[in-house]
C-alpha cells in the first residue's frame, strides 16, 4: 500500500490482501447501454449528500441548484466496488463539497446518469468510465 | 461489423452446438498435497482466481497532476497483449455469456422448455433475480473463495455476497425435512471417495438460475459437487442433474483456483446490494 497524491493509500492490486481480482457480484452486472446513452455526454455542478459503496454499481447522490434557486436530485452510478476499492477511492468523496460531474445520460430522461468524471474543487479529475470498445489496438498497461 | 444477432437465434445456435471442447491441461507441474491427520488432502486456504483480465487487480496511480484514470473493460484482455477487438464490447460480452466462456458447455434442455429459456433470457432484466440481490444460490455462485476444513466438516465462503455453506464429510443422508426446502445454496452432504471431496445437494428453491442465460431448474435439482486438491490448485466441479427438464446431467466445466500463499490473506466484505438500475431500464439488454 502506497500514498497515492490524493493522500490516500492506492491498493497495489488485490492478490496481496486475499482478495479476488474481479468485483464480487459479477452476475449483477447491467449492461450500461441499456440504461444510459454512451454516445452523449452532460454536465452539472453540484453538491454530494451521499456516496453510496454498494452493489452492483456504487452510487453518488448530488444537489444541483439551478440559477433560478431551484434544486434538483441527481443520481450517478459507477463501476462495481471492487473497482473503487482497487483504486483507493473508497473515501476520497466527502458530502456537502461540490463537485462537476461529467456524465452519460439515462435514455428515460430520469436525472440519473453513468459517471465519466468527477471534477474535484482544486481541479483533479477522477474518471471512472470504460474505455472506447470499437478501439482494438489498445494494449494493456 | 456490427451485425446484431438476436437472443433467439443465438439459443438456438448454441443448443444445436451443445458439445463440450475437452478443457486445457494445467501447464503447471503440482507440488505436494497438504493432507490432514485423517490422511485426506487438506483443502483449507483462500483460493483465488489466476490472471484476471477485463481490468480487474490494476493499480490506478494518479498522473502528474494528479488525475486518476480509473476506466473498465469489457473486453478479454491478457496483461501484456492487446485486448480482443470488439465492435460492441458489451454486447460481445452478453454472447459470451450465453456460451459458457470458451468451452461451449451449456445444459440441454428438453425441447420443450427450449421458449422458456430463451424468454426468461431475453427479459432477464426482469427475471433473473440474482439482478435484484438475491443470492447466486448453488452451483451458480461457483467456486468458493476460502475453506477451512476440520475433521467433521468444511466450511466454504464466498467473497461474493458474504456467503457460507458448512457441509458435513461423513456422508450422512439427507435430512426427509430439509430435502424438501426452497433454499438457495441447498442442503449438502459431503464424503470422501479417495482424494475428491464429494458433496449431493438437495432441498433447492427453484427460483435461482444455473447460469446467466435463463437456465432455471426445478425443486427437484440434485447438484453433485466433486472438490479435489492438486499441490496448490484447487480443483471444483459441479454436476447438475434435473432430469424432469434437461436432456441429460448438466456436467458444468471444472474451475481452477490457486492457493494464496500470503498468510494474511483475507477476504474482503462485499459491500450491500442495493439495486437501482432496473426502473432506468430502457431496453432488455443485457451485457
Amino acid at each position: 500500500m502506497r500514498r497515492t497524491m490524493f493522500g490516500l493509500l492506492a491498493a497495489v492490486g488485490a492478490m496481496s490482501s486475499g482478495g479476488l481480482l474481479v468485483s464480487a457480484t459479477v452476475e449483477a452486472h447491467h449492461a450500461i447501454q441499456a440504461e444510459f446513452d454512451t454516445k452523449k455526454t452532460e454536465e452539472i455542478t453540484g453538491v454530494l449528500t451521499r456516496f453510496a459503496m454498494i452493489n452492483p454499481h456504487v452510487r453518488w447522490y448530488f444537489e444541483e441548484t439551478k440559477p433560478d434557486g431551484t434544486k434538483v436530485e441527481w443520481q450517478f452510478t459507477a463501476s462495481g466496488p471492487g473497482a473503487m476499492r482497487d483504486a483507493g477511492l473508497a473515501r476520497i468523496f466527502k458530502p456537502g463539497v461540490t463537485y462537476k460531474v461529467a456524465f452519460a445520460p439515462a435514455h428515460s430522461g430520469a436525472k440519473v446518469g453513468r459517471l465519466r468524471t468527477m471534477t474535484f474543487p482544486d481541479g483533479r479529475t477522477v474518471t471512472m468510465y470504460h474505455e472506447d470498445p470499437t478501439k482494438s489496438d489498445v494494449k494493456v498497461e | 461489423m456490427t451485425r446484431r444477432l438476436s437472443s433467439s437465434s443465438v439459443w438456438l445456435f448454441v443448443a444445436v452446438l451443445g458439445m463440450a471442447l475437452p478443457s486445457l491441461p494445467d501447464a503447471q507441474t503440482p507440488g505436494p498435497t497438504p493432507r490432514t491427520a485423517a490422511g485426506q488432502p487438506d483443502l483449507s486456504g483462500v483460493w483465488v482466481n489466476r490472471g484476471g483480465g477485463g481490468g480487474g487487480g490494476r493499480e490506478y496511480r494518479p498522473d502528474e497532476k494528479g488525475n486518476v484514470y480509473a476506466n473498465s473493460s469489457f473486453r478479454p484482455c491478457h496483461p501484456g497483449s492487446e485486448c480482443r477487438p470488439a465492435a460492441n464490447s458489451e454486447r460481445d460480452a452478453g454472447i459470451r455469456q450465453r456460451m459458457a466462456g470458451t468451452t461451449y458447455n451449456v445444459p440441454l434442455y428438453k425441447p420443450e422448455y427450449w421458449a422458456r429459456v430463451q424468454d426468461l433470457d431475453v427479459n432477464g432484466n426482469k427475471y433473473d433475480l440474482s439482478a435484484r440481490c438475491y443470492p447466486s444460490g448453488v452451483p451458480r455462485i461457483g467456486a468458493p473463495s476460502k475453506i477451512v476444513q476440520s475433521a467433521t466438516e468444511v466450511v466454504f465462503l464466498y467473497e461474493g455476497d458474504n456467503r457460507f455453506r458448512v457441509i458435513p464429510t461423513d456422508g450422512r443422508p439427507h435430512d426427509p425435512d430439509r430435502a424438501q426446502g426452497v433454499s438457495w445454496d441447498g442442503e449438502p452432504s459431503g464424503r470422501w471417495e479417495g482424494d475428491t471431496l464429494v458433496i449431493e445437494s438437495v432441498g433447492f428453491t427453484d427460483e435461482s438460475w444455473l447460469g446467466w442465460p435463463g437456465y432455471f431448474h426445478t425443486n427437484n435439482m440434485r447438484v453433485v459437487e466433486r472438490v479435489r486438491r492438486e499441490g496448490d490448485v484447487l480443483i471444483w466441479q459441479a454436476t447438475v442433474h434435473d432430469p424432469e427438464i434437461l436432456m441429460e446431467p448438466w456436467e458444468m466445466p471444472a474451475v481452477r483456483r490457486r492457493l494464496n500463499p500470503d498468510p494474511r490473506a483475507r477476504l474482503l466484505e462485499d459491500p450491500p446490494c442495493d439495486e437501482q438500475d432496473l426502473a432506468h431500464m430502457a431496453t432488455r439488454e443485457r451485457g
